[in-house]
C-alpha cells in the first residue's frame, strides 16, 4: 500500500516542552500528521456498461496507530474510520462494533481547536446518505462536478470524529486523487479515472480523552 | 510628386465613403444618419437613439472575412465568445440565455441547455446587425434582458447577381450565391450558402475532434411587393439544413463513453407582413412568423448501444404594431400579439407529446421630443402565459444633445426571461453515467412523489419542498453613455452600464434515490449583477487609414456568495491544500466573465479597391473550474489564461465587380482546447467575389 505518514511535529514537540507545574490544567496540543494516498477501493477497469469497476473493497483505518487495518479486522474496534470511494465510514451503528460517531463542522482546521460540549455526534445506520458522514455531493466534505467528472473537497469541513474506542479526532480532507491535488479540470480520462478514490488528509488525535485539540 | 494627386484624392475620397467604401466602425463615425430598427421598433437615426445601439454593416462583415455570426460578433465591445453547446454570446457579462437573437425582427428559436449556436448563421448577404445594449423586454419580451441582436437582410439594394467562393484551412469550403430582382414595385432577394468543413482536432491525442466534420446549407428568400403606395408585404423564408458528424466522448462520474454518429438540423422560418399607412401619421403592420427548429442525433456507443436524442422547438407568432405620430413632438407604438410555442424532446417524459406554452402580450411606447436637444421614451410590455407567472417590462430612457459634439444617453429598463421548456419539463435520466435525474419544476414534485410511492426514493432534500412554479428571471439594466465627436477625425463613446439580476433560476438537488444517485429540479434561487463601462474611440489618420477600439471592464458577482463570504462561512484553500476563511477580495465573481476584454482594429482602405486591416483581441482570465469545493470563484481556482488573438485580410475590389481576399486567423496560433474550442489554431484563406453590375443609366 502506498501509504506515507508525515508527522508535522513541529507544534508538538515546542508544545511537550513547555510544560509547567500546573499539569492538571495544561492542554496538550495534538500534532496533526498528513496521510497521503491512501487508495480506497481503486478503479481496475471500465465496465462494458461504461462504469468505472472496482473490487468493492473498503480501507480500514486506525486513527490511533496510524495505519490501516486488514479487512479481516472489520468486525474489531481496531479501526476508526474506513473509506470506499467517496463513502465514509465511522466505526459504530451499522458500520463496525465500536462506539464511534462523527459530524461535519464548518470551519478551518486549525482553528476548531475543542470540540463544543453540546456538540451531537451521528452514527452510521441503514442509508449511506444519512451516515455519521454524509455520502453526496455538497452533503459533507465534497462537491462533485458533473463537467470535469472532478470530486473536490470543500474548503472548510472539519470531520469531528468520536474513535471506535471513544476518544476525539478530527480530520480534514485534502484530495480524492493519486498525488494530494484534486486534478485539473484538463486532465485526461484515464488520469481522472484511475487517479481517483486515493484519500489524502490530515488528521489530529487526541489519546487523552479530551475533547481539545 | 507634385500636391496635384494628394488634392484630387481628398475629392475622390468622400464619394468612396459613401459610395462602396464606407467607413468601418459605423456606430461611431458618420452614419448617425444609419437608420435603426431594433432600438425603438421604429425607424430611428442612429443619433436619435436614446439607448446604446452598435452598428455593424456589410462591408466590415465582407473586409473582416467573417462567415459565421460568432466571427464577427467575437470583435465586438463587450461581447465574449462562450462554447459548450454551440457557440453562444456573452453580453455584458451575461450569459447567452439572456439575448435575444432576431432575423428581420423574428427571434430564433432551437436552444440548447440555452444556447442559441450562432454557427447556424450565415453572413452573406447581411446588411447589417443592430445589436441593442440594455433590457428591452418592454418590446421584445423574454430573453431580451442583456440585450438584442437583430440580423438584417434587405432586398432592396445591391448587385443582381453575386457569387462568391472561400476555401481555408480544415478543407472549409464556403460558397454563396445571391441573386436580386427589382421591378418598381417588386424586390425580390434569393441567397443560397453552402458551408463545409472538415473540422479540426487541437488536442493531441485524442480521438475526439475539437470540431467536427459539418456541412451546412442555408438559403433565405425575401420578397417585398409593394401593392399600392400606401400597402407593402414582406414575405422573408430561411432554410438552415446541417449535418454534423460526432464523435463524443461523454465522462461523467468516471464514466467515458465514446460515440460515433451523426446530428440533423434544420431550421426553417417563415414570416409575411403586411404594412399599410393609413395616412402620415398613422401605419400599422400585421406580421405573422412560424419557425421549426429540429435536432436529431444518432450515435452509436462504442459498447454498440444506440443513443437518441431528439429536440424539436416550434414557434408561431401573430403580432399587430400600430405606430401614431400624433404631433411632431410625440408619437407612439402600440403593439399586441400572441404566440403559440411547443416543444419535442426525448429528454422529456415522452418524446411524441409536445410540451405547448401561450402567450398573450400587449405593449407599448411613447416617445416625446419637446425640443431637438432632448428625447424622452417609456415603454411598457405585459406578457401573460399559461405555463409561468406573468411579466410586466418597463423601460424609459432618454436623450440629450448638449451640442453637436456631445450627447448623453440614460436608460433604465427591466427585463425577464422566461423559465424555458427544460426548466419546466425536462425528465432525464443519465442511465449511464451515474443514474442521476434531472426533472422540470413543472412536474418534479408529481414525478417524484410517484417514484416515492415506488419506494425508489431514498431521501429528499429541503430543496424539495420549496419547489414550486417558477418565475421568470428578472434583470434590472441601467445604462449611461456618453459620445464625444471630438473633431472629424475622431470620436469617443464611454458607457457605464450595471444589471440587477433576481430569480435566477438554478438546478439544485431537490433529493436522491435509494441507490443515492442525485436528483435536480430547478428553482429561481439566484441573485446576481454585472457593472462596468466600455469605451469605444475611433481615429481616422488621413483619407486611407484609420484606427478603432474598444475596451470593455466588466465586474460580476453572484450576490448570495458575497453575502456568506461577508458572515464568514465561506472558506477556500492555501496551496497545501489546507482549509481557511476566505476574504472578500479574493472573490472573482461569476465563471467565464472577464475582467478586461480589448479590441484594436487597424484599417486600410485605398480609393483604388484595395484594402487591408489588422485586428487585435484580447481577453483577460476567465474561472472556469471550481477546484476547491466551495463553489464560490476565488484565485485559487482554475482559470483560463488570458489570450491575445490576431486576425488580419487584405483584399481588391475592382471596377467590374470582381473581389479577391485573403486572410489568416489567430496569427499568433493561440490554442486552449479546454476553454476555447471554437478557436482553432492558425489559419488561412482566400476567396473571390464576383458581383454582376446594374446597368447604369
Amino acid at each position: 500500500m502506498n501509504l506515507q505518514k508525515i508527522a508535522m511535529g513541529l507544534g508538538l514537540s515546542i508544545a511537550l516542552v513547555a510544560c509547567t507545574k500546573d499539569e492538571e490544567t495544561i492542554v496538550v496540543p495534538v500534532s496533526a500528521i498528513t496521510v497521503k494516498d491512501l487508495a480506497a477501493d481503486t478503479v481496475t477497469g471500465l465496465g462494458l456498461d461504461g462504469r468505472p469497476q472496482s473490487a468493492g473493497t473498503t480501507t480500514y483505518y486506525s486513527l490511533v496507530d496510524n495505519k490501516a487495518i486488514a479487512s479481516t479486522d472489520a468486525a474489531s474496534t481496531k479501526w476508526d474510520i474506513a473509506f470506499s470511494s467517496t463513502k465514509i465510514l465511522i466505526n459504530g451503528g451499522t458500520s463496525g462494533p465500536g462506539i464511534g460517531g462523527a459530524f461535519v463542522q464548518i470551519g478551518s482546521f486549525d482553528t476548531f481547536t475543542s470540540i463544543p460540549a453540546d456538540s451531537n455526534f451521528k452514527t452510521d445506520n441503514a442509508n449511506a446518505a444519512s451516515f455519521a458522514i454524509p455520502l453526496g455531493s455538497g452533503k459533507a466534505w465534497y462537491n462533485y462536478d458533473g463537467l470535469t467528472t472532478l470530486v473536490s473537497p470543500i474548503a472548510g469541513r472539519v470531520l469531528v470524529i468520536r474513535t471506535a474506542t471513544g476518544k476525539f479526532a478530527k480530520i480534514e480532507i485534502i484530495s480524492y486523487y493519486k498525488g494530494g491535488v484534486t486534478l485539473p479540470a484538463s486532465a485526461s480520462v484515464n488520469d481522472k479515472l484511475f487517479k481517483q478514490r486515493y484519500y489524502t488528509f490530515r488528521d489530529a488525535y487526541q489519546a487523552n480523552g479530551s475533547k481539545d485539540f | 510628386m507634385s500636391k496635384k494627386p494628394l488634392l484630387l484624392l481628398f475629392f475622390i475620397i468622400p464619394q468612396c465613403l459613401w459610395g462602396q467604401a464606407k467607413f468601418v466602425n459605423d456606430t461611431l463615425f458618420s452614419n448617425s444618419d444609419s437608420v435603426v430598427v431594433t432600438a425603438t421598433r421604429t425607424e430611428r437615426k442612429l443619433n436619435n437613439l436614446t439607448v446604446p445601439v452598435t452598428i455593424i454593416n456589410a462591408k466590415t462583415i465582407q473586409q473582416n472575412g467573417s462567415l459565421r455570426l460568432t466571427d464577427i460578433l467575437k470583435e465586438q465591445t463587450g461581447i465574449n465568445l462562450t462554447s459548450g453547446f454551440g457557440a453562444g454570446i456573452q453580453l455584458q457579462g451575461l450569459n447567452p440565455d439572456y439575448t435575444i437573437i432576431l432575423i428581420n425582427g423574428e427571434p430564433l428559436v432551437g436552444r440548447t441547455a440555452g444556447v442559441l449556436d450562432l454557427n447556424r448563421i450565415a453572413l452573406g448577404n447581411i446588411k447589417k446587425i443592430e445589436i441593442v445594449k440594455g433590457p428591452s423586454s418592454s418590446l421584445y419580451g423574454s430573453e431580451a434582458m442583456a440585450g438584442v441582436i437583430n440580423i438584417i437582410t434587405d432586398a432592396s439594394m445591391g448587385a443582381p447577381l453575386t457569387m462568391g467562393l472561400r476555401y481555408g484551412t480544415y478543407n472549409t469550403i464556403d460558397a454563396n450565391l445571391e441573386t436580386k430582382l427589382q421591378t418598381s414595385n417588386f424586390q425580390y432577394q434569393g441567397f443560397l450558402n453552402s458551408y463545409n468543413t472538415d473540422g479540426y482536432s487541437i488536442r493531441p491525442n485524442s480521438n475526439s475532434r475539437v470540431t467536427t466534420p459539418i456541412d451546412r446549407y442555408s438559403t433565405t428568400q425575401q420578397i417585398k411587393w409593394d401593392l399600392s403606395s400606401k400597402t407593402n408585404f414582406v414575405l422573408n423564408t430561411r432554410y438552415t439544413s446541417e449535418q454534423i458528424q460526432n464523435e463524443i466522448a461523454v465522462a461523467n462520474n468516471g464514466v467515458t463513453i465514446y460515440s460515433i454518429g451523426k446530428e440533423n438540423i434544420k431550421d426553417i422560418n417563415a414570416s409575411a407582413t403586411i404594412n399599410h399607412r393609413f395616412s402620415k401619421a398613422l401605419k400599422t403592420s400585421v406580421r405573422t412568423y412560424t419557425t421549426t427548429y429540429d435536432a436529431i442525433q444518432n450515435l452509436l456507443t462504442i459498447n454498440g448501444l444506440p443513443y437518441r436524442d431528439v429536440l424539436n422547438h416550434n414557434f408561431k407568432r401573430i403580432e399587430n404594431q400600430t405606430d401614431w405620430n400624433l404631433s411632431k413632438k410625440l408619437q407612439a407604438v402600440f403593439g399586441l400579439g400572441a404566440v403559440w410555442e411547443g416543444v419535442k424532446s426525448s429528454r422529456y417524459d415522452s418524446e411524441k407529446l409536445r410540451k405547448q406554452n401561450d402567450i398573450q402580450y400587449a405593449f407599448t411606447q411613447w416617445e416625446w421630443k419637446p425640443s431637438e436637444q432632448f428625447t424622452l421614451i417609456s415603454g411598457l410590455r405585459f406578457d401573460q402565459n399559461r405555463q409561468f407567472a406573468s411579466a410586466y417590462s418597463p423601460k424609459i430612457s432618454m436623450l440629450y444633445k448638449l451640442n453637436p459634439q456631445h450627447q448623453f444617453r440614460f436608460s433604465v429598463g427591466q427585463g425577464f426571461k422566461a423559465p424555458d421548456f427544460r426548466q419546466l419539463f425536462l425528465d432525464f435520466t443519465n442511465a449511464a453515467a451515474g443514474s442521476y435525474s434531472v426533472f422540470g419544476s413543472a412536474q418534479a414534485q408529481q414525478v417524484i412523489a410517484r417514484l416515492d410511492a415506488l419506494g425508489q426514493i431514498g431521501n429528499l432534500f429541503p430543496n424539495y419542498y420549496l419547489l414550486k412554479a417558477l418565475k421568470p428571471e428578472y434583470s434590472n439594466g441601467m445604462h449611461f453613455t456618453w459620445d464625444w465627436k471630438i473633431n472629424t477625425r475622431s470620436a469617443v463613446s464611454l458607457q457605464l452600464f450595471r444589471n440587477d439580476i433576481k430569480n435566477l433560476i438554478e438546478s439544485q438537488q431537490v433529493g436522491t434515490y435509494i441507490t443515492g444517485a442525485q436528483i435536480f429540479s430547478y428553482l429561481n434561487i439566484g441573485r446576481a449583477f454585472t457593472t462596468g463601462f466600455e469605451a469605444e474611440g475611433q481615429h481616422r489618420f488621413n483619407a486611407n487609414w484609420s484606427l478603432n477600439g474598444g475596451y470593455q471592464f466588466l465586474s460580476t458577482g453572484d450576490k448570495d456568495q458575497i453575502a456568506a463570504i461577508k458572515s464568514g462561512t465561506v472558506y477556500t484553500k492555501n496551496n497545501q491544500g489546507y482549509s481557511r476563511l476566505m476574504k472578500l477580495n479574493e472573490y472573482v465573481g461569476l465563471p467565464n466573465t472577464s475582467t478586461h476584454k480589448l479590441q484594436v482594429k487597424l484599417n486600410y482602405n485605398s480609393p483604388k479597391g484595395y484594402y487591408l486591416n489588422l485586428r487585435a483581441i484580447y481577453r483577460s482570465r476567465w474561472a472556469v473550474n471550481n477546484n476547491n469545493g466551495n463553489e464560490v470563484f476565488d484565485n485559487g481556482d482554475v482559470f483560463a489564461s488570458g489570450y491575445v488573438a490576431i486576425n488580419s485580410a487584405a483584399g481588391k475590389s475592382f471596377k467590374n465587380g470582381l473581389s479577391i481576399q485573403g486572410g489568416v486567423d489567430n496569427i499568433s496560433n493561440y490554442i486552449d482546447a479546454a476553454n476555447l474550442p471554437n478557436l482553432p489554431g492558425r489559419t488561412f484563406y482566400t476567396s473571390i467575389k464576383y458581383q454582376l453590375q446594374k446597368n447604369k443609366n
